[in-house]
């Protein structure tokens, strides 16, 4: 017993080191890190002789030693040595408070029951959420396999429309070409033939008849070559010119297409329009810039990005400030007031706010409000349980543990922004078939062009060249999809284009992965960040840069943040979001994806040593 | 800072007028001196008619009335001079006059102190203060003849009395009413005092030649609630203490302070303000500061202190206006603050993680919004929906909690306190005698008038269990905005013809507002517990005589190095004026700190008096594990210092309770000889025994530090010992910021850390003892059950440590037969380090248990890795209590 004393306080794998105190009183070791030695008497002596601790394993003598308690029944802890008789029970065995002020009752088997219970529930949930795991991972493997054979195929398939296209567009253009040729040349002639009849008349004015056929194919040919010039050079500009407003349209189609690939904020596009709308109706554009004051009562951020986007905030607050001594007693209160909290202080009008934001508001937010209502939000009943073993993340891994079809509502696929292209895999052959026809049928030139001809390859054109943008924007759509991180495994793959939601009183989160976080209240949205990455070994969802918010009293705006932290949980459900500080959000979403089996062992291990650790008596010291 | 938003002394009429009236314009002379059956010597100031030397100018009409001066002496060197309108004479109003709630050293009334005399010259008039046999002056006023006293008058036709400030009107019914004065220190290298200004400890001159940019205006003294305050200005703060201290190499200290309420406005001169001014009389070979006192209201009464040191101005001080009380144990050590611990699992969440991360902490605290809606004595019941049992959840721990009240309340009828308040007209009125209405964070709010002691009883009663539900004994209060703060007032305060009770005008007494809410909330935490439980009271306003009921810190400061830095001469000017127990927001209250400053920050702030941190709701979290595991580790050694020298603040606390002498200190003030100390303000004492000198910039490479008198100086990292009387230049280590201990002291520590201070109760005690040069070295050591006023009956214990010829004696401290009570406490010393002893001797002898116990070499403080070693007497086992000796052999 003598022994079990001087070990106090020491943990299984430290009790070789203080093997060689314990044959003789007098004999002595080095403290762990080698700075000091010391004997048997000085273990456990209650004063501290070594700076790391090691001579008191089971006292409160050195400020940063570890305290070793069994708890036999529950789970082994080690303590900091502040915590050895403080007059607090730490220890579930009671083993931390032995210099009789308080008396300690064991609770490690009681406490253990519990503990074991709630692990035993978190194993069945990793159990389940293992195999869902995997059904994810081969799943994700599958579709990610298909849609690369896809890619592959398109772009297979889009090298050869991207040759018929050209080669029509060449054929277009020589036609074109050709009929503006026509067109000069039916002009030349026309007026070559007014002004022959002029001359003849002149001619007969003045009694003279000159006729030289050769002079007049001469001047033909001169007049032609000069027509031809002048006739290039104007059909260059002209081509130019569409060209130029070709390129435009492609760009911003294409621009739009990233856009809906990338799944970028509708909000945004919605902020476009917005803007457009307040610069080119005049009559309205203040009662819109009150409106996006109003709007800013609620969402300050959003000030600039309703408002002029270069504005100076600061700016402006010193302007209203410069005119607080016209502001009644009440403005001039809330005013100094704002200061302090940040906040914007104009009155608000709940009823301009919401009438704008009808107009505002979209189909699509609608739909959610509504979908919304078959969430079912599950509050964590043990969030403030002290968990004895202090594992709080385990504890957040309980959450939501119940089955739930992954087509919960909480969930749903965001709009299939992906074009319409042929279901029938053989109309690239039809175009090809088609194309060939045309080179067929006419293999050279003719004039006068062949006015059907022109009209089919105008048609065959136009045709493919849709076809051809439709393909492109599915293969870039496709390209940026593939190109996401999906995690070790790509059992992150389910996530995309899915977003998920959860209430916190008046706010609905809505986190979709890849894409974007929003914060939305009413019909009013704040985005709380754009898709970044996966972070801590996929262990959090990062969404950065969202809508600007104060920050502090030197009123700079900063962009709002959330992390999404990730649970093993059997479905995937938002369970709780949280700003813990201005502008600063963290979410956890329960999710199989992060169910590994890894984690399982660990916990089924913890389970065996927790069973295996009964106590036999009520230890006491 | 809105600087428009303040008035500056142009736009203040009574500043502007003292401050262009020239040296020499005072024309009283006092007459009729007599001496009063108290003993006091009583005159009538008069104005001098000029005599009409043959010419032809009308003679000047007198329109005034003679005033009355008494001046009293009192023990200990103070002398009183009170100067108001003879009441006799029915002036239309009795001028507000600020009472003395004290009667310590008021009952005796006795000649000044041997050495000095108080002379009052008759014409023109003066009152000084000088050396008895050599004459030599200390003190005076009206010097320089800037008398001027505008005696009230009925209002005439035509008279235009009101003021105007931006949007607001004052209407001034009683008219100009303004004192303004010089006063001069002789002798005086520098002055300082007169807080709250965010400058440096020695004042500079903010009239006459060598102004420095931004100290044109006067030190201004008007209680306001300043958003973002600059760390350089004269510009007037939270508080007003009108109190300031002078010292000098050749004479020593002096004190001056004007009893006051009133806006008041304090030019310092330049030296050769007044040359060419041929007007005056005065002493040329004499170092002196002179100084112009403007007040908008009141009277003259005014205290000059003789000092001759430092501490014993403060004590002269102190002993008019209170000592400072003695306050819990819990209180002197690390507070947890932000603007907001939002709900109940977030105050779980913080407690807990300071236990996971080994860090102390006892106090935790919940700003405005845990409110239901601003209505203080609440509670957010979606929140807080179980207030009582998170507080004693964290009370098993050991630790306390801290709500916010304020003194706006909101205008709400189903809201109780305002019910009563309002039923009761316990509001401070408007001009029109309405109940005034103001704006602050609940919206429109009416203020309750703490002038009257009824009011102030009601007040007190609403902290008792039963009214304030919710509340535990566990729970302490904070007492914010009460300048008072008014968002829509003139100057972001009450309007000055607001009215109080009696009839009082704002601006009589607006410096004294906050302290009178103080007041009233201290008294309602004495009266909770019957008078058992030291009250725990943070405010924000102050004024001469809040030391008496809590602590109080410098408001909303910025995360920049400039106001690291300018905390240590705000909180030692606050001691300097007799408030002792003061702190500066750790981590500045706006803005986002780097790593480093926080860190620096509670490097600096772990000496605060009073230690806490706090941050504006809009900045990132920042609770000390937040900065990755480097930085947890610099943070948690910073706080375990602070709990480590617990037992040393305690006793110096106890020391400001009886003496007035500040727990921290200027160098000047050790050292009062020293003139290399008296502009360090980047450096101070705590206690006489440890310097300590904050770093004040980022990524510092080496730090700078003035080690004043002539003994050595052991640092407190690795008990190196550099010599005194030099400046040394030290590597900017992270792990903390220089700190030394002075050799000859003796320092008690309690060197295990625990949850909380609570745990640390029966903890032994380690003493280092830092020897002189001739080997010896003093200390003393206050223990009492840390939260009852059985102190008082002499329930405490005090012990006085020696150490000479090779001996440390233990033996009582305090005053035989001190009360009835006893207080008893097992702890003993488990380790007593020596420094500066060479060679260590092998072991020690103690008596009278006549044992003897190893000498080993130690660490000076342990913590991991290989430090210098020390001579250690290893567990010599003594009790604290007791009497004993132990010989070194």
């Amino acid at each position: 017993d003598d022994q079990f004393l001087l070990l106090l306080g020491v943990s299984p794998q430290d009790e070789d080191y203080y093997k060689g105190l314990l044959s003789s009183p007098s004999s002595t070791i080095k403290c762990k890190d080698g700075s000091f030695k010391f004997s048997t008497s000085q273990l456990n002596d209650d004063f501290c002789d070594c700076p790391d601790a090691s001579d008191e394993p089971g006292t409160s003598a050195c400020p940063n030693g570890k305290f070793y308690c069994k708890n036999a029944g529950h789970i082994p802890f080690s303590l900091y040595s502040s915590r050895v008789n403080d007059g607090i029970c730490d220890c579930c065995d009671g083993s931390d408070e032995y210099d009789g002020k308080v008396k300690c009752p064991n609770t490690c088997w009681e406490a253990g029951k519990v503990a074991r219970e709630r692990l035993k529930m978190k194993i069945a949930t990793y159990q389940q959420g293992v195999t869902v795991r995997n059904r994810l991972v081969e799943q994700a493997k599958l579709a990610i396999a298909k849609e690369e054979a896809e890619l592959s195929k398109l772009k297979n398939e889009e090298k050869i429309l991207k040759g018929l296209v050209e080669q029509l567009q060449e054929r277009k253009e020589q036609i074109e070409k050709a009929e503006e040729k026509e067109r000069l040349q039916k002009e030349k002639e026309d007026k070559e033939r007014k002004e022959t009849e002029e001359a003849n008349l002149k001619e007969k004015q003045n009694g003279e008849q000159v006729e030289s056929s050769e002079a007049d194919a001469l001047k033909n040919d001169i007049h032609d070559k000069i027509g031809e010039q002048v006739e290039s050079s104007e059909a260059d500009a002209l081509k130019n010119d569409m060209h130029d407003k070709i390129g435009l349209l492609g760009d911003s189609s294409s621009s739009q297409d990233v856009m809906e690939g990338h799944g970028d904020s509708e909000s945004e596009a919605q902020h476009g329009e917005f803007d457009v709308k307040e610069e080119s109706s005049i009559g309205d554009v203040k009662p819109l810039q009150e409106d996006s004051l109003l709007h800013a009562t609620e969402k300050e951020e959003q000030l600039t990005v309703d408002g002029q986007p270069g504005l100076d905030t600061g700016n402006q607050a010193e302007v209203e400030e410069d005119n607080s001594e016209s502001l009644s007693k009440e403005e001039l209160g809330r005013l100094v007031a704002s200061r302090w909290t940040g906040e914007k202080t104009e009155p608000q009008t709940q009823e301009v706010s919401s009438a704008k934001d009808k107009n505002h508001g979209t189909e699509e937010e609608d739909a959610y409000g509504e979908e919304y209502s078959g969430y079912d939000s599950e509050e964590d009943e043990h969030r403030y349980d002290n968990n004895d073993d202090g594992d709080n993340e385990d504890q957040m891994d309980d959450f939501g543990g119940e089955d739930h079809d992954d087509s919960s509502p909480s969930y749903k696929s965001e709009s299939d922004d992906e074009p319409d292209l042929p279901a029938e895999p053989s109309w690239l052959e039809k175009i090809q078939k088609s194309v060939r026809r045309i080179f067929q049928a006419v293999t050279f030139f003719q004039t006068p062009v062949d006015k059907s001809e022109a009209a089919r390859v105008r048609k065959e054109y136009d045709e493919s060249s849709a076809k051809l943008s439709k393909l492109q924007s599915r293969i870039s759509s496709l390209t940026h999809k593939l190109k996401h991180d999906f995690g070790r495994e790509k059992e992150f793959y389910s996530f995309y284009g899915q977003c998920f939601e959860n209430k916190q009183n008046k706010y609905v989160y809505k986190i979709c992965p890849f894409k974007q976080a929003s914060q939305v209240e009413g019909h009013s949205t704040t985005r709380l960040g754009s898709w970044e990455k996966f972070e801590d070994s996929y262990k959090v969802m990062q969404f950065l840069n969202g809508d600007k918010c104060w920050n502090g009293p030197d009123r700079s705006m900063k962009a709002s943040i959330l992390l999404v932290k990730l649970r093993c949980g059997l479905n995937n459900e938002v369970t709780d979001v949280d700003e813990p500080s201005r502008c600063e959000y963290l979410a956890l979403l329960s999710t199989p994806a992060v169910c590994v089996e890894e984690k399982l062992k660990e916990l089924q291990d913890k389970l065996d040593m927790m069973n295996k650790e009964q106590p036999t008596s009520h230890d006491e010291l | 800072w809105k600087k428009d938003e303040f008035r500056n002394c142009n736009q203040t009429p009574f500043c502007k007028r003292a401050r262009s009236r020239k040296p020499g314009a005072c024309n009283l002379i006092a007459t009729e001196v007599s001496i009063s059956d108290d003993g006091d010597l009583i005159a009538k100031l008069i104005t001098k008619i000029p005599e009409n030397n043959g010419s032809q100018d009308p003679p000047v009409e007198v329109d005034s009335q003679p005033l009355l001066l008494t001046i009293s002496v009192y023990q200990d060197g103070i002398l009183r001079l009170k100067i108001d309108e003879d009441q006799s004479l029915n002036p239309p109003k009795k001028r507000f006059e600020e009472k003395i709630d004290n009667d310590l050293g008021f009952s005796s009334v006795v000649y000044l102190d041997g050495d000095y005399e108080g002379v009052l010259r008759h014409d023109p008039f003066e009152v000084f203060v000088r050396e008895r046999g050599n004459g030599k002056r200390v003190l005076s006023i009206n010097s320089n003849g800037l008398f001027d006293f505008e005696q009230l008058r009925e209002k005439k036709e035509g008279d235009d009395w009101e003021e105007r400030f931006r949007s607001h009107t004052d209407t001034r019914p009683y008219g100009p009413q303004s004192i303004s004065f010089d006063v001069s220190f002789f002798g005086a290298d520098i002055v300082s005092g007169i807080p709250e200004h965010a400058t440096s400890l020695a004042l500079k001159p903010t009239s006459g030649p060598g102004v420095e940019d931004g100290f044109s205006e006067p030190y201004r003294l008007f209680n306001l609630d300043v958003f973002e305050y600059l760390h350089e200005s004269p510009f007037g703060l939270y508080g007003s203490i009108p109190f300031m201290f002078s010292h000098g190499k050749a004479r020593g200290s002096s004190g001056f302070f004007w009893l006051n309420a009133a806006e008041m406005q304090i030019d310092v001169f330049g030296t050769g303000w007044n040359a060419g001014q041929d007007k005056i009389m005065m002493p040329v070979d004499e170092k002196r500061i002179d100084t112009l006192w403007m007040s908008e209201a009141g009277v003259v009464d005014a205290f000059f202190f003789v000092g001759p040191g430092p501490k014993d101005v403060v004590r002269q001080y102190t002993s008019v206006t209170g000592r400072p009380a003695m306050p819990q144990l819990f209180a002197t050590a690390y507070h947890q603050c932000r603007w907001n611990y939002r709900d109940e699992e977030d105050v779980f969440g913080v407690d807990s993680k300071f236990d996971e991360h080994d860090i102390p902490y006892d106090v935790l605290w919940l700003d405005i919004e845990h409110t239901d809606g601003k209505r203080y004595f609440t509670w957010d019941k979606v929140l807080f929906p179980n207030p009582e049992e998170m507080q004693n959840k964290l009370a098993a721990k050991g630790r306390h909690m801290v709500t916010i009240v304020d003194p706006h309340i909101k205008r709400d009828d189903n809201y109780y306190i305002h019910k009563e308040a309002s039923d009761n007209g316990y509001y401070v009125k408007d001009a029109s005698n309405r109940d005034f209405d103001g704006w602050c964070w609940p919206g429109s709010s009416s203020y309750v008038d703490v002038v009257n002691p009824d009011i102030r009883s009601w007040w007190a009663d609403k902290f008792s269990y039963g009214n304030y539900v919710g509340s535990t004994p566990y729970l302490y209060i904070w007492n914010d905005m009460n300048e008072p703060s008014v968002f829509n007032g003139p100057e972001v305060t009450m309007p000055r013809d607001a009215l109080h009770f009696g009839g009082t005008e704002h601006r009589e007494l607006h410096n004294a507002y906050g302290y009178y809410f103080h007041m009233a909330t201290s008294n309602g935490l004495v009266k909770r517990e019957n008078g058992k439980d030291r009250p725990f009271v943070l405010s924000r306003a102050f004024f001469p005589g809040t030391q008496r009921y809590g602590a109080v810190w410098t408001g909303d400061n910025t995360a920049e190095w400039d106001h690291l830095r300018v905390s240590v001469p705000m909180l030692l000017t606050l001691g300097l004026t007799g408030i002792s127990f003061s702190g500066a927001d750790v981590g500045g209250f706006f803005g986002n700190p780097e790593p480093d400053l926080l860190v620096r920050w509670y490097q600096l702030g772990a000496y605060y008096p009073f230690f806490r941190a706090h941050a504006h709701q809009d900045t990132k979290r920042r609770e000390p594990w937040l900065f990755g595991e480097r930085n947890t580790q610099l943070i948690r050694e910073a706080i375990h210092t602070r709990y480590m020298f617990l037992p040393y603040f305690y006793t110096l606390f106890r020391e400001a309770n009886v003496t007035g002498t500040p727990v921290i200190r200027p160098l000047w003030m050790e050292f009062p000889a020293d003139e290399e100390t008296f502009s360090n303000d980047e450096a101070f004492m705590v206690g006489n025994g440890l310097l300590v000198q904050g770093v004040y910039t980022e990524r510092a490479k080496h730090v700078s530090v003035y080690l004043p008198g002539d003994q050595s100086w052991y640092d407190l990292r690795n008990g190196a010992t550099y010599k005194g009387g030099k400046r040394h230049k030290f590597e900017a280590l992270e792990d903390s910021v220089p700190a030394f201990q002075r050799a000859g002291t003796i320092i008690p520590r309690k060197d295990r850390f625990r949850r909380s201070s609570t745990q640390m109760d029966k903890d032994p005690y380690t003493l280092v003892i830092a020897l002189n040069s001739s080997k010896e070295a003093e200390g003393e050591l206050y223990i009492d059950d840390g939260k009852s006023f059985n102190f008082e009956n002499g329930a405490y214990i005090h012990r006085h440590f020696k150490f000479s010829n090779g001996k440390l004696t233990s033996s009582n401290a305090a005053p035989s037969g001190a009360g009835g009570n006893k207080f008893s406490t097992d702890c003993t010393v488990e380790r007593i380090i020596l420094l500066g002893l060479s060679p260590a001797p092998k072991s020690a002898f103690i008596e009278p248990s006549n044992q003897k116990v190893g000498i080993e070499m130690g660490p000076l403080t342990i913590r991991p890795g290989k430090n210098p070693s020390f001579a250690t007497i290893r567990k010599p086992n003594v009790r604290i209590a007791d009497n004993w000796t132990i010989k070194i052999l």
